[in-house]
């Protein structure tokens, strides 16, 4: 396994960031969910050991998490979440200054942050100093940083964050080119649904500092059946009786009742409870449950 | 082209394991230093007064030469341990190491902290004591080419110049004097440098930061003895403190008429007060309760 964590708990003073966090996660590109506080950026932050966690143990590219953080370092790359750069350098100096700091030789460092940078997009302006760059070139900067070691594994905290679509889609088609055929395994912390819908197999859903979901999204999705309909009458009666056959219920705006199934549920129950409680069932149509709504199911939220 | 097209390929080198793992860290301190506007000027200007000792050093032994320009009664250029000590620890001294300190210091951690770069350093194998080494070796590396360099120097030139070891036999102790002060004065400013540093995430601020405390010391220090006339407030003054153990070191008489570890006290507990609170505010994370 490239990530093993076993009960892993943290706490900010009284607040528990993390209770109780196990992952067993191998190849491929993951994708970390959660919404915010959930505990995304703290996890990643104890497997790399910029934290301590309270208690649990836990096992990065078989390295040690509190004994071995060195390793763990020098065969994992990190792409920060938040704006981090070094001014008054160029992205070359840059890059070739954090693969020195990774343990390479200082000329090896140089080369291999032209080819990063090359790869990244940003060969264009590598001579540029870092600080005048735009929020989608320090994107892909950090990302070259992530890359200059050639790490086995990355966590990438929010890559897509602050970008514009055209930036987006570019970073995005990077990290699937990563992942899918440069065996390095990806480890991608995001809000953004449809990112990970795109670039990941494997899905790990936090809520408040638990794992609330975890497993391949296409089997994730097939736990639940998602069905659309119209209901004419009085709905509540109908809603309670779903509600008590552990079916979650969403209204749209339009008046459509999103109505998710566990995977065992028969159809003809629908039916059933609409005759029993007088109300007529219109537009019914079984439709694909998304990302969003398996999300939405892990965290509780409508 | 594409990104697709471009491609990604694999590093087969091998990592190095470093014994100094904080060296880029120092290398690249010293590089952008280096860079600042006006910095190579400034830098050579402080190696005048330097020059000038030397030059002293040189006269005395060549006085025959240049007593046409001084009246026969005048003492004049004794070369011995108060020689040095007044170029190492004099105040004007001490005020061009404030301002080096203003150049090569202000930013080291500021930097960081104002750009988020801790948690780039802190995801490689580097610990915390590599990063602060890393960036106290910028400091040391100006401030001993101010110190330590210098005070060799002038030790080896004067044995140069007078063509005999008499003045080694004479003062045996010297050299491991000047190594002494230069170490205390260079590790007191490293911390003092580095602690104000990360006090603020704006370069200017520790700049003007720097040069106030040490002045703003003084001042006190002056203030309080213009009104109580007691000797023990120049324990207040971080010049002060600097001269009187540098006088103690030098073996000579001591500006102020109190015990000098009295003054050590002082600047090792702001040193450890500096490195306790470096500690807790250079972290990989920024944790927001």
């Amino acid at each position: 396994m490239s990530i093993e964590v076993k009960d892993i708990h943290f706490s900010y003073g009284k607040i528990m960031a993390l209770d109780g966090v196990s992952l067993d996660l191998d190849q491929g590109a993951i994708g970390l969910l959660g919404p915010n506080g959930a505990g995304k950026s703290t996890l990643i932050r104890i497997m790399l050991g910029f934290l301590s966690a309270n208690s649990g143990e836990g096992r990065i590219l078989d390295y040690d998490i509190k004994t071995q953080q060195a390793e763990i370092r020098r065969y994992v790359g990190y792409m920060p979440e938040d704006d981090c750069f070094i001014p008054e350098l160029d992205a070359v100096s840059f890059t070739s200054y954090l693969g020195e700091l990774s343990g390479m030789p200082r000329q090896e460092a140089m080369k291999r942050a032209h080819e990063v940078l090359y790869y990244v997009g940003l060969e264009e302006s590598r001579y540029r100093r870092v600080e005048t760059y735009s929020g989608g070139m320090k994107q892909r900067l950090k990302l070259a940083q992530a890359l200059v070691h050639d790490p086995r594994l990355m966590f990438l905290d929010e890559p897509t964050s602050g970008l514009d679509p055209q930036g987006r889609t570019e970073i995005l088609e990077l990290i699937m080119d990563i992942s899918s055929k440069k065996n390095i395994q990806v480890l991608i912390s995001s809000h953004i649904l449809p990112d990970i819908e795109l670039t990941c197999s494997y899905v790990v859903i936090l809520n408040k500092g638990k794992v609330a979901a975890e497993g391949d999204i296409s089997k994730l999705k097939e736990i639940r059946d998602l069905y659309e309909m119209k209901v004419k009458g009085e709905a509540q009666g109908f809603l309670d009786r779903l509600k008590e056959k552990k079916c979650r219920v969403e209204e749209t705006e339009d008046g459509i009742l999103k109505v998710y199934t566990p995977s065992d549920y028969n159809r003809q129950e629908f039916f059933r409870i609409a005759a029993e409680e007088s109300v007529q069932l219109r537009h019914f149509v079984k439709s694909q449950s998304s990302l969003e709504d398996l999300f939405a199911d892990a965290v509780g939220v409508d | 082209m594409t990104i697709k097209e471009k491609g990604y390929t694999h590093w087969d080198g091998e990592f190095l394991d470093k014994k100094l793992p904080w060296w880029p860290i120092t290398r690249y301190g010293i590089k952008l230093t280096f860079r600042k506007k006006f910095f190579k000027l400034l830098f050579a200007g402080s190696l005048v007064p330097a020059v000038v000792f030397l030059a002293g050093i040189y006269v005395s032994e060549r006085l025959e030469d240049f007593k046409f320009m001084f009246q026969e009664s005048v003492p004049f250029l004794q070369i011995n341990p108060a020689y040095f000590k007044t170029y190492l620890s004099d105040g004007f001294m001490l005020f061009i190491m404030i301002v080096i300190l203003i150049f090569c210091g202000s930013g080291l951690i500021s930097d960081d902290l104002k750009h988020n770069s801790l948690q780039l350093y802190f995801a490689r194998p580097l610990k915390k004591k590599d990063y602060f080494f890393g960036k106290t070796a910028v400091i040391i590396f100006f401030l001993f080419i101010l110190t330590l360099v210098p005070g060799l120097v002038f030790f080896i030139m004067k044995l140069v110049f007078a063509g005999s070891f008499q003045f080694f036999l004479s003062y045996p102790w010297l050299p491991l004097s000047i190594i002494g002060y230069s170490i205390l004065v260079t590790a007191f400013f490293s911390f003092y440098t580095l602690f104000i540093s990360s006090l603020s995430k704006n370069r200017r601020y520790v700049a003007l930061l720097i040069f106030v405390i040490y002045f703003a010391s003084d001042i006190i220090r002056a203030i309080f003895y213009e009104n109580f006339h007691n000797h023990y407030f120049s324990l207040l003054s971080i010049r002060a403190n600097i001269q009187q153990v540098g006088a103690f070191i030098f073996s000579e008489k001591m500006p102020y008429p109190i015990p000098w570890f009295y003054s050590f006290l002082v600047l090792t507990s702001i040193c450890v007060l500096a490195g306790f609170i470096l500690k807790k505010k250079v972290k990989g994370v920024e944790i927001v309760k």
